[in-house]
Order: structure tokens, then C-alpha cells, then sequence
């Protein structure tokens, strides 16, 4: 085995989770006949769609890209705060270095930023078939999205 | 906390797979080799992503399958140092915690990078474990337990090589997340949220 490029770019959650959608790993009771390796996959995808990542879309994930671009915040805090979803100041502070220097009272407007682009996390499981149309819808644009993601990154 | 890392390797397709168009075979071995398993110092392979090209097929003397030179692209876990991760509590020790994400339970918390100042007691519905809690000006008391999701920053990410003799007190763990709740806005979630809540 040879590491030919030990970091080729970040994912966020949502696109890891979509990953393993696709692949066919779900909550429902049939999975263990979907052709998805039984160890690793299900006990990430179980992780993951308790996360805040369960109901995220390319849309949300890209409006909020754009959105927080005036801010100057570094790709990695950009990505924690998609996986994390902060809502309330004193969450973000732990995300973002030196964040009272750096923003002082804006902070209060990026969280509000958060909190109106992405969507909440579940607070119960979704139903399946909500998930599995949106599946099928952003599917196709997951590519787009974690190029986007890359390109930043370099 | 995921990322894709190119690799190549080069990996023997038993005959009872040939059966696949090849692409899938080669994946179907690929994953049994990698899913699951820390890669030293780059992550855990969480799993794979998409091949990028296949060359040989060779058969080797004395071999009743082809080998192939393969380059692919794995989903890794390795969490960046400074991020923050919701995890949920494990175990709970008098030398601090240990949390898990379900597919990795190797995320220590030292008893030094709790919140200070923190102390535990006995846990009565543990035995050997303790309660962990913060006293937060000297007056409000908030325990961490296992009820809650834990938000931790990742202090360090350290890989261990494999012994040579295994050990027999304690499995061996290949990668190790060393966390952090000493920061504002970390820890239970319930400790932020419910006050700026209430604060409203």
C-alpha cells in the first residue's frame, strides 16, 4: 500500500452521509439485505443522521458558503460550523480562534446566518420516504458541491 | 473530520469474485482489505470512494488469480486538531472521560482538560465509575453524563504502532483522539443551550 496523497480534500458530513445513502445504507429494518458492508457503513450512517447533516442540501450548504464569504473565516471553521451547526454565540466561540477579536458583535449575525440557512437537526428521525426524495434529489449535485469544497481548500 | 486520501495498491482478486465486472470485484476486496481500519497516520477508513484507475492483471507463478495495480480514493475519519465533534459519553474514570461517535470509542478526555475547576464523586449506578462535574462559580453544579451529546475539541490525534506482543490488559487501539471541554461552548450540549435559552 502507498499513500499517494494523504489528504486530496475535506468532506463535510452531509456529503459523507449522502455518500452512504446512495450506497444504500437507511434506518429501515430491511438494510441488512442492501448491498452496504455491515460494520462500517451502518454504524456511520447511524452516527451521522443524528447529526445536523441528516437534513442538509448542496443548496443550504452553498447559500451558506456565499453567505459567510464576507466573514474571512478559515475553510476548516467554515466546515465545523456545517457539521456542528452553532445556533447560539457562545457555541461558535469554541469553533472559530481568537473570535472575540475577530468579530466581536458580528458573531451574533453569522449565528443568525447559521440558524436561517441551515436546516435544523432532527429531532426525531425524519420519515424515510422524506429522506429518500431528497436523496434522489441532491445525488446529482453532490459532486458539484464537494469540488467546490476542494477548490477552496487549495 | 472526513476526508478523501488517494492511494495505491496493489492487491490479488481471488477467482470467486471474477464473476463481477471487474471494477466491482476489485472494489468488493479493496473493501474488505481497508473498510474498518486505521491507515498509520492519515485515519480510519471509514470507507471506499471511487476507484481511479486499475492496471495489470498479472498471474503470478503459482497463483490461481490475477493481481492488479490499483489506484483509489478512501473516505477517511481523522479529526483536524481545533475541531469540534458532538460525541456521546462512554465510560467516565477518576482519570477523565472516554467518548464515543459510535463507529470510533478512542476520543480520551483527560482529567486536566476538563472545565475547571471540575471534581467527581462515586457513580451509584456504575461501579468503578465516577460522576464528573463542573462547578461553575463556585455555585452551580453541572454534571456530565451520559444522557446528553458532548461537544469536544480535539486537542490531538495520536497513531500508536502495533505491538509486538499483544497486551492482555487493555485492547489496543491504533488511533487515539486526545479531547478538550475546557473552552466556552464546549461540553454537554445542554450546558450552552438551555441557558441561552433561558436567557432570552
Amino acid at each position: 500500500m502507498k499513500i499517494l496523497e494523504a489528504n486530496v480534500g475535506p468532506l463535510t458530513n452531509f456529503e459523507v452521509l449522502n455518500f452512504l445513502k446512495s450506497k444504500g445504507a437507511s434506518k429501515d429494518p430491511t438494510r441488512v439485505l442492501a448491498d452496504v458492508a455491515p460494520s462500517e457503513y451502518k454504524v456511520v450512517y447511524d452516527y451521522l443522521v443524528e447529526t445536523a447533516a441528516c437534513n442538509q442540501t448542496p443548496e443550504n450548504i452553498n447559500e451558506f458558503l456565499e453567505k459567510s464569504k464576507k466573514y474571512d473565516l478559515a475553510k476548516a471553521e467554515v466546515l465545523n460550523i456545517i457539521n456542528i451547526r452553532p445556533t447560539t454565540p457562545v457555541e461558535i466561540y469554541s469553533m472559530i480562534e481568537q473570535c472575540d477579536d475577530r468579530f466581536g458583535d458580528t458573531v451574533e449575525e453569522l449565528v443568525e446566518i447559521v440558524a436561517e440557512v441551515l436546516p435544523p437537526p432532527p429531532t426525531e428521525v425524519a420519515s424515510d420516504e422524506v429522506t429518500n426524495e431528497a436523496n434522489l434529489e441532491t445525488g446529482n449535485k453532490e459532486n458539484d458541491n464537494k469540488e467546490q469544497v476542494n477548490e477552496g481548500k487549495e | 473530520m472526513f476526508h478523501l486520501s488517494q492511494v495505491e495498491h496493489t492487491l490479488r482478486v481471488p477467482p470467486d469474485v471474477l464473476n463481477l465486472p471487474l471494477a466491482e470485484a476489485i472494489k468488493r476486496v479493496l473493501e474488505t482489505i481497508f473498510v474498518d481500519k486505521v491507515i498509520p497516520n492519515v485515519g480510519l477508513c471509514v470507507s471506499v470512494y471511487d476507484i481511479v484507475s486499475i492496471k495489470g492483471g498479472f498471474i503470478l507463478p503459482n497463483e490461481g488469480a490475477p493481481t492488479y495495480l490499483v489506484v483509489f480514493r478512501v473516505i477517511l475519519f481523522c479529526p483536524a486538531v481545533g475541531e469540534v465533534i458532538e460525541a456521546k459519553l462512554q465510560r467516565s474514570i477518576d482519570t477523565g472521560l472516554q467518548l464515543s461517535l459510535g463507529f470510533f470509542d478512542d476520543i480520551m478526555v483527560p482529567c486536566k482538560l476538563l472545565p475547571k475547576p471540575s471534581n467527581h464523586q462515586p457513580d451509584p449506578e456504575m461501579s468503578g465509575g465516577v460522576k464528573w462535574f463542573w462547578t461553575y462559580q463556585n455555585q452551580q453544579q453541572y454534571y456530565i453524563d451520559s444522557h446528553d451529546k458532548i461537544r469536544f475539541k480535539v486537542v490531538d490525534v495520536k497513531f500508536r504502532e502495533v505491538p509486538a506482543e499483544p497486551a492482555t490488559e487493555k485492547p489496543f487501539a491504533p488511533m487515539v483522539v486526545i479531547g478538550s471541554l475546557a473552552y466556552d461552548g464546549l461540553g454537554p450540549v445542554s450546558w450552552w443551550v438551555d441557558e441561552a435559552e433561558s436567557e432570552e
